[in-house]
């Protein structure tokens, strides 16, 4: 009997051992402790989906790259054959064609309210410098010698702080790296709250941190709502072509919101749309994952540049909005700069959060989305640069 | 080996047209905002003349 039938033990490898226990742990953070479970808990089914020999869901050629899938009768005639598992044809269809974070940056559009940033234009400064980290991390990785540039640019561009950028320009230039540096990018959103806060009491005074910003700046009209996003996607499309899809997509989700014609699409595309696209953006990411090509030096770097882009794209923003105070009259909270590192909406509360310690009286959120919205469009634009001057 | 020509380009050059970017779309934003503030104000005193 035992010469018919095979089990997957005796070819467990310590790696994969390890990535089950990785995988677990992603999903013990998504259900126990409500860390991003929309996409850590289908990453962790991921890993455990890719991690267990003989499993075939994600098949991957000898230099670790997931197989892909060809035209539609190739890809038939490959199932069959089990020559290619059902995720590499998400990976394939979904992912490497970049359809799924474009898709889901159109869900994000239709989700997002550009009203702060509308009221209070100076926000696209803040979320402009915000992506110093970006640039920072790209010159520090490059110059390791560790990644190329195509790989230093997707490392360096985690500190944007906005997924799908970050997966679409990986999807692009570095598809080796795209289950390592999505991972990175996604936990350390959702470590926001506990990273930005020591960096911006280090760049901060308390009375700076409690200087008082009235509710609200001034009404913002349908007309501009509605002219917004398509202004944004046309000047963006001229200026930086390569951003398109990005700006496109999520400049259109927001078009379908702002109009008020369009309500059902909206609430769609924000709404079940959008979940089932991160869900099956995480399962994908979570396959290309297998022990082979995570458990690597690169990854631990990717860990480690992360931190410090994050770091420095905190201390980017907080600094040009303590720079633009130099010149207003009416004094900006300089924490506001530090949430145009984008994390939609985490860096925003934590702003909040951080400026009603310091004067209760203070309501920061609405003031913090602005460069928060801003740093979004800002890293859709430097993706775009990326792909400009290495694709 | 490092290509510094390249590294310059891509920080210093795509840094720089990071900024010139939102700058344009902030100026443009405000500039928007000013104009149909005006259009606003101008249709409601029309109205309120009327």
């Amino acid at each position: 009997m035992f010469g018919l039938y095979q089990t997957a033990f005796g070819v467990l490898t310590w790696g994969n051992i390890l990535m089950l226990l990785i995988g677990g742990l992603l999903i013990y953070l998504g259900v126990a402790r409500k860390m991003e479970p929309v996409l850590l808990v289908p990453i962790g089914i991921g890993v455990l989906m890719v991690n267990l020999p003989f499993a075939g869901l994600m098949i991957y050629t000898p230099e670790g790259l997931p197989v892909e899938a060809g035209t539609v009768s190739e890809l038939i005639r490959a199932i069959g054959d089990g020559k290619i598992g059902l995720l590499n044809v998400l990976y394939t269809y979904g992912i490497k064609s970049e359809v799924i974070p474009l898709l889901i940056f159109l869900g994000v559009g239709a989700m997002t309210d550009f009203t702060p940033t509308i009221a209070r234009p100076i926000s696209f400064i803040f979320g402009a410098v915000a992506q110093l980290g970006v640039f920072i991390v790209f010159i520090i990785a490059y110059c390791s010698g560790i990644f190329s540039p195509h790989e230093a640019a997707c490392v360096g561009i985690i500190g944007g702080s906005d997924g799908p950028p970050t997966v679409y320009l990986t999807a692009a230039l570095a598809p080796r790296l795209l289950g390592p540096i999505t991972l990175v990018a996604y936990s350390y959103m959702a470590l926001v709250p506990i990273l930005q806060p020591p960096i911006i009491k280090l760049l901060t005074s308390k009375k700076e941190r409690a200087i008082y910003m009235k509710p609200q700046v001034r009404d913002v009209s349908r007309l501009e709502v509605v002219l917004f996003p398509i202004i944004i996607f046309l000047v963006a499309a001229l200026l930086v072509p390569k951003s398109t899809p990005l700006v496109g997509m999520f400049m259109f989700g927001n078009l379908l919101r702002a109009s008020g014609v369009t309500d059902r699409l909206a609430q769609s595309a924000g709404g079940v749309f959008i979940d089932v696209l991160t869900f099956l953006l995480g399962l994908t990411v979570g396959a290309l994952m297998p022990a082979v090509v995570f458990l690597r030096p690169e990854t631990l770097a990717i860990i480690g540049l992360a931190i410090v882009a994050f770091a420095f794209s905190t201390a980017g923003g907080l600094l040009s909005a303590k720079f633009i105070n130099l010149f207003l009259k009416e004094k900006v909270n300089p924490m506001i700069g530090a949430a145009g590192v984008s994390a939609i909406p985490m860096s925003a509360r934590v702003v909040q959060k951080m400026g009603q310690e310091a004067n209760p009286r203070n309501f920061l959120l609405m003031h913090a989305m602005g460069p928060n919205m801003a740093g979004a469009i800002a890293t859709s634009v430097v993706a775009g640069i990326f792909l400009g001057m290495l694709g | 080996m490092i290509d510094w020509n390249l590294l310059a380009k891509i920080a210093g050059g795509g840094f720089g047209v990071t900024i010139f970017v939102l700058v344009v779309i902030s100026l443009i934003a405000w500039i928007m905002g000013l104009v149909l503030q005006k259009v606003a104000a101008g249709g409601k005193e029309n109205s309120d003349k009327g």
